[in-house]
């Protein structure tokens, strides 16, 4: 059982869990990534996620299917994704999976956070003490020459 | 015979676009790589032609090749994503 959005709203750990919930699931694990207060040694004060909506659902869709298909069709998975402007300690994005044992959430889970940093089209621009504002690199996406 | 066809813009992109969209002449059956060569002719700014050369093109649904058919009226450039 799949569930993916992108969202303006707070997130939330418990909205995840629940998702990630069965009498024959022994194991769930979650991931939180957060607004760091710095970046390569440049205090950050916040970080706007820009994002492509639809894509975005589709990626992460797909890489949810790809979590169930290697760790089992039992699995149930979470993965959602902040957009605009947060501040520092902030959620941007939660991953969560459950299945009947660990190895299974654990490796899941780290699938989903993983592909979603190269794969799904979003974009973050950090905000700087010094008033100064940066589009940070990312992974391309374009596969030909 | 050339047709006109808006690009949706992302990250970077949208820095001195503000409303996130710009329009380009391409011919009638052209290929994302004819798009990527008319965008480069449009944009005046060297980095945003830098980021060019690095982003992917793409529908609502998929990533394009640079040999696939530009798709009907709209079109999206992704420049490299950084998500978390």
């Amino acid at each position: 059982m799949i569930h993916v959005d992108i969202t303006e709203a707070i997130l939330d750990p418990m909205a995840a869990l629940q998702h990630c919930c069965s009498d024959a699931h022994g194991a769930a694990a979650l991931f939180i990534g957060r607004v760091r207060n710095l970046n390569d040694g440049r205090p950050v004060t916040a970080v706007s996620y820009d994002l492509h909506p639809q894509l975005c659902r589709n990626i992460f869709s797909e890489i949810c299917q790809e979590a169930i298909d290697q760790w089992g069709p039992d699995l149930r998975v979470y993965l959602v994704h902040r957009q605009g402007r947060l501040e520092i300690g902030e959620a941007s994005v939660i991953t969560a999976v459950s299945s009947g044992h660990r190895d299974e959430s654990f490796k899941a889970c780290r699938h989903l956070i993983e592909q979603m940093k190269v794969r799904a089209p979003i974009w973050k621009q950090e905000h700087y003490v010094d008033g100064d504002s940066e589009w940070i690199k990312g992974h391309a996406l374009r596969s030909s020459d | 015979m050339n047709r006109a066809i808006t690009v949706r813009l992302f990250g970077a992109f949208r820095q001195g676009n503000p409303d996130s969209r710009l329009t380009v002449e391409i011919p009638e059956q052209a290929r994302v790589a004819d798009l990527r060569a008319a965008m480069e002719a449009t944009l005046r700014d060297a980095n945003a032609r830098s980021l060019l050369k690095a982003s992917a093109f793409a529908t609502d649904s998929a990533v394009l090749d640079d040999d696939e058919i530009v798709p009907d009226r709209e079109i999206s450039i992704l420049p490299p994503v950084c998500g978390g």
